[in-house]
């Protein structure tokens, strides 16, 4: 397995030199984990910035893992591609302890990326960034005919729609023909 | 993409791109037909005008206005017209603007429902029990401050009335075709939407209606068969009584208790072709009520006005409670 430790690098904003009142209280040393995606590349993230996933900070929350342990168990999202989950990773970095803007500009402006991202984002239970990536699905289509939303949001025609739906159906009938054909040729 | 997500979408865009949304595809078009009204855009209209008439005209806010012709079976909108082949025009204009109340949840200022069409010649017949259905099917009251209805009879009023929020209903007008027309009114004013509306406007002879029926009114206009000159006093008592009165006219087809009345009010001050009396209001030192009556048109108009607008010379008679 590859292994990269990436997200420390956009770490929070440096300290101030003089420190404000409440930083007398002793400070607790940042936990991180390890996701990684399809391609096995492992991401380091701090717990912090995974608070923004209500999926992964439910998973971590009882933990309490060393930081050991933590490497040896990388959380497996192998339903995420590596690049989609990479920029899930450097957003949640981005925006570690801060106010989320009323928008973002940095999403992908290639439609399959986007729509992956959606995905990915919808299912770490992102809130925050799955609003912005909807508002920019829904950007997409506004003022736009059916006939244009179709080709934006690749959604196939009705025809098209029924017409996958029959092959499938065939392809089923058959294989299944072959099945019990085959434990026919068995029990013979 | 999931539900959830399908859902935020609907939820960023405008009500004009969920509709057109609905005809990309079948599934596209349940899953926004099975959402609940409020995960949908709001449409924010001001204003609703249905027409039925020898076309169907149906007007949004602004926007231009659906035309639904029988005689070429079309739908023009926005000077684009569709060909609606063998559907029937009223259950397509129905279809089409069930869609939008779908969208309609803030408060309109006016919500106009004109079927003009005669009883002989009634090509739609069905068009207000079609709408009473979807009313009803929308399952939450619609929220307008003022309700326009023009229909012809007392039953065909209550299938549309119940179905408006009587808390935001301020002001109702009820018209006929034919203003001679003589309608019951007894279901009419026991419904929430008549208690609460502050204005109400008939143009047609309203019948079986009692002066306690329009009495808490702030502004009123009634035709009625007739009237006693007691009910009109219990009227000026109430009216007398009232903080919130404005104006109001009553329009009678027969009265002949001239006589009575100047006996309880006493001798009027005349003024052209009219008779006029001036009452003072309780606790109010400066709003009076002045009644007119032409007696040509059996027409009594009371208004609140200001001591100052009071002709000289006239008698203001003072403010009695009994």
């Amino acid at each position: 397995m590859s292994s990269t430790e990436q997200g420390t690098s956009s770490a929070a904003p440096a300290e101030p030199t003089t420190a404000p009142e409440s930083a007398a209280a002793p400070e607790v040393p940042e936990s991180f984990y390890y996701v990684h995606g399809k391609d096995k590349v492992v991401h380091k993230v701090s717990a912090g910035a995974l608070q923004h996933s209500a999926l992964i900070h439910g998973m971590i929350s009882n933990l309490g893992y060393t930081e050991e342990q933590a490497k040896a168990n990388p959380f497996p999202f192998e339903n995420i591609d590596g690049d989609i989950l990479q920029m899930v990773v450097d957003w949640c970095n981005q925006h570690k302890g801060k106010p989320t803007p009323p928008e973002d500009t940095n999403l992908p402006k290639q439609k399959e990326k986007l729509f992956d991202l959606v995905l990915a984002v919808n299912y770490l239970e992102i809130k925050e960034l799955l609003t912005y990536c909807c508002k920019q699905v829904a950007m997409m289509v506004k003022g736009k005919s059916p006939e244009e939303i179709r080709e934006i949001w690749m959604i196939p025609t009705d025809a098209e729609d029924e017409a996958a739906e029959k092959e499938a159906k065939k392809r089923a009938g058959k294989e299944a023909a072959g099945e019990t054909a085959a434990a026919a040729g068995d029990a013979k | 993409m999931p539900e959830l997500v399908m859902e935020n979408i609907i939820g960023l865009l405008n009500f004009r791109s969920v509709l057109t949304l609905r005809h990309v595809c079948k599934d596209l078009m349940n899953f926004v037909d099975k959402l609940n009204d409020s995960k949908l855009p709001e449409s924010k209209f001001s204003k609703i005008e249905i027409d039925v008439n020898s076309d169907i005209y149906i007007t949004y806010g602004n926007l231009a206005t659906s035309i639904y012709s029988e005689s070429d079976n079309s739908r023009m909108f926005n000077r684009k017209g569709t060909f609606l082949g063998n559907s029937n025009i009223v259950d397509v204009a129905i279809r089409d603007l069930e869609q939008v109340l779908k969208f309609q949840k803030s408060t309109l200022s006016e919500f106009h429902f004109r079927d003009h069409q005669s009883l002989n010649d009634s090509k739609f017949s069905n068009f207000h029990v079609k709408l009473s259905n979807i009313f009803k099917k929308l399952n939450r009251k619609i929220r307008t401050t003022k309700l326009f209805v023009t229909l012809g009879n007392q039953s065909e009023y209550m299938s549309i009335l119940p179905f408006f929020d009587s808390e935001t209903l301020e002001q109702l007008v009820l018209d006929t075709v034919d203003n001679q027309m003589q309608i019951e009114i007894d279901e009419i004013v026991k419904t929430e939407q008549w208690k609460e509306a502050n204005s109400i406007f008939c143009d047609f002879y309203a019948l079986n209606m009692t002066v306690e029926d329009i009495s808490d009114l702030q502004k009123f206009s009634f035709k009625m068969l007739s009237i006693s000159a007691r009910d009109l006093d219990f009227l000026k008592k109430i009216i007398t009584n009232s903080s919130k009165f404005e104006y109001s006219f009553l329009h009678m087809k027969y009265f002949n208790e001239y006589e009575e009345i100047s006996n309880i009010w006493g001798p009027p001050f005349h003024y052209g072709s009219e008779s006029q009396w001036y009452f003072r209001m309780k606790n109010s030192e400066e709003n009076i009520l002045q009644i007119e009556n032409d007696r040509g048109y059996h027409l009594f108009s009371f208004h609140k006005i200001e001591i100052r607008e009071v002709p000289y010379g006239t008698i203001v008679q003072d403010y009695n409670e009994n």
